[in-house]
């Protein structure tokens, strides 16, 4: 599979009034990638997703989608390679299901066979000819999907797909969104406030925090941030850290502890040891986490739901 | 063409045409109500009375009719928040002038509608002589130039807010409105007032013999710059319509 990014952005900036909502973004979506947009509510993912889809105008820099920087004449015609689903799904409520894909079907001009495909996908084909007013939450949710999935296009860009769904319908989606580059060849932008969500969907991930793009990378990238610790706490810090250097162990300090990478249980015995030689008293041996949701936390300020 | 299609695919169920169609023979009931019993003066006069009563009738029921036909094609955008999904598919101008093509089709019919009916009344009534089918046609274009730039307004509106509540609103004041012009003058540089600068019968009542007598206007420059200022307003309205639908981020 190609690594070409289908969608890049380059000091992508928003501004209203005196608030920069999203600042200087430069984000890369390689192709086939599940790519997690991340961040708290109202970091700027929404807005993000409007700039590379046309609906806001960007106050500076430039959005390219498939290698070609979009302007004014071609958006129309490189976002026909495109579906979207932007914050809740577009609906004419006094339609059926099937009646509103039609329509975008029109528009986008695919074949009448797509409409039945993506209600199968959808698992709405039995609710088809229901008017969507009579629709649950989680199906305009599914209608929604299936509008995007309209033409099969290469790149699929979900703004909180999972809003609204409950549980099951969630987890429905979160398979749906992960089964689409393998069966369809598909490239998913899909932005979330829960790191959870993206962590069982995407192989990519770009954490925004006030505007800012703060982390962009693989999953794999992020997961390996996620790292243990061995502290021991110990009489004389400082000390014993001079020690244990002399002897080329590396560590290092915070207040009373000294702390190690992540050990074996013999290494850790072996290391107690020497210090008790050395009249070093030890007070405390802990095992540190820094788990994925320290490492989002500690990117995004503490203020996003997890 | 296909943007256009989808239009009349969205307004399914909508009934767009029965809503119009019930508003529309609201009036033909005035029109059968002000002709009934005609003597001998009315039926020698009836084919210019016609023309005459159209316009007054039209300045006080179409801004409100044009402002509820608007807020019809309009508001299931709103409902459903549409058109952050129909952006990405055609560009706003394209989608903004199926809208007015949409509305147009609707005006058109309406128009059409009502020379029709006053012609069917006019030969039910049995009124003397032939109509006059110069000043009918003339009737029918100036009709729908004044239907054509009320709708254009309401639909900038209809397209501009979320609460529907308002264009229409606007459209009963615009009623109201001609309401108090028709006792002003018979021009007016207004919108809403459009239907009584293209009036082409006027009426004279005199009050001492208690005669009406109805004549074919000769409309004097001033009135003739307030016939072009509708037309205007036609470009006025569907230019900045089309620019602030086209800039508006959604």
């Amino acid at each position: 599979m190609s690594t070409q990014n289908l969608v890049e952005t380059h000091n992508l900036t928003k501004q209203y009034g005196r608030f920069r909502c999203v600042n200087a973004v430069n984000m890369q979506v390689t192709s086939g990638a599940i790519y997690g947009f991340l961040g708290p509510n109202g970091a700027g993912k929404s807005t993000t997703l409007k700039m590379i889809l046309g609906l806001a105008r960007p106050t500076e820099g430039d959005i390219t989608l498939f290698g070609i920087p979009v302007n004014e004449k071609n958006r129309i015609k490189l976002l026909s390679q495109t579906g979207s689903l932007i914050e809740s799904p577009s609906y004419y409520g006094h339609l059926s299901g099937e009646e509103n894909l039609r329509i975008i079907q029109t528009l986008k001009g695919c074949s009448k066979k797509d409409v039945d495909e993506v209600l199968k996908i959808v698992r709405l084909d039995s609710a088809r000819h229901k008017l969507v007013n009579h629709y649950s939450l989680g199906m305009k949710q599914r209608l929604g999907l299936a509008s995007a999935l309209l033409g099969f296009p290469r790149l699929l860009i979900l703004d909180e797909p999972t809003n609204g769904l409950d549980p099951a319908g969630i987890q429905e989606m979160r398979e749906l969104i992960c089964s689409l580059p393998s069966a369809y060849g598909m490239t998913v932008l899909v932005s979330s406030h829960l790191l959870s969500e993206i962590d069982q969907m995407a192989d990519h991930v770009g954490i925004i925090r006030k505007g800012e793009l703060v982390y962009q990378n693989t999953l794999e990238s992020l997961h390996a941030h996620a790292r243990s610790q061995i502290a021991l706490r110990v009489s004389h810090a400082a000390v014993a850290a001079d020690l244990l250097r002399q002897d080329g162990i590396d560590t290092s300090q915070e207040e009373d502890y000294l702390l190690f990478p992540m050990m074996e249980d013999s290494y850790v015995a072996n290391l107690c040891r020497r210090l008790i030689a050395q009249n070093i008293s030890l007070y405390r041996v802990e095992k540190r986490e820094t788990s994925l949701e320290d490492i989002f936390l500690s990117l995004t300020g503490k203020e996003s739901s997890l | 063409m296909i943007t256009l299609r989808t239009e009349f695919q969205k307004i399914k169920r909508r009934r767009v045409g029965l809503t119009m169609s019930v508003l529309i023979s609201v009036q033909f009931a005035w029109f059968l109500w002000a002709t009934k019993s005609p003597g001998e003066k009315e039926l020698a006069q009836g084919w210019i009375e016609l023309l005459q009563i159209l316009p007054l009738l039209n300045v006080i029921m179409m801004p409100t009719f044009m402002s509820v036909l608007a807020s019809r094609l309009s508001d299931l955008e709103h409902k459903g928040n549409t058109y952050k999904q129909l952006k990405t598919l055609r560009r706003p101008g394209i989608l903004f002038d199926a809208k007015v093509i949409c509305g147009l089709l609707f005006v058109a019919a309406i128009s059409i509608g009502q020379i029709a009916f006053l012609l069917v009344l006019g030969f039910c009534r049995h009124y003397l002589g032939s109509p006059d089918m110069h000043y009918y046609a003339l009737a029918l274009v100036f009709n729908f130039a004044c239907c054509l730039s009320l709708y254009l307004l309401q639909l900038n509106l209809s397209l501009l807010f979320f609460n529907q509540m308002i264009p229409l609103v606007v459209g009963l004041c615009g009623s109201l409105l001609g309401l108090i012009l028709m006792y002003i003058k018979m021009y007016s540089f207004l919108p809403w007032g459009g239907f009584l600068s293209c009036a082409l019968a006027g009426m004279d009542w005199n009050i001492e013999t208690r005669i009406v007598t109805y004549f074919y206007r000769e409309h004097s420059a001033i009135e003739y710059c307030a016939i072009g200022m509708v037309f205007i307003w036609i470009i006025v309205f569907y230019v900045t319509g089309r620019i602030a639908f086209t800039r508006k981020e959604v």
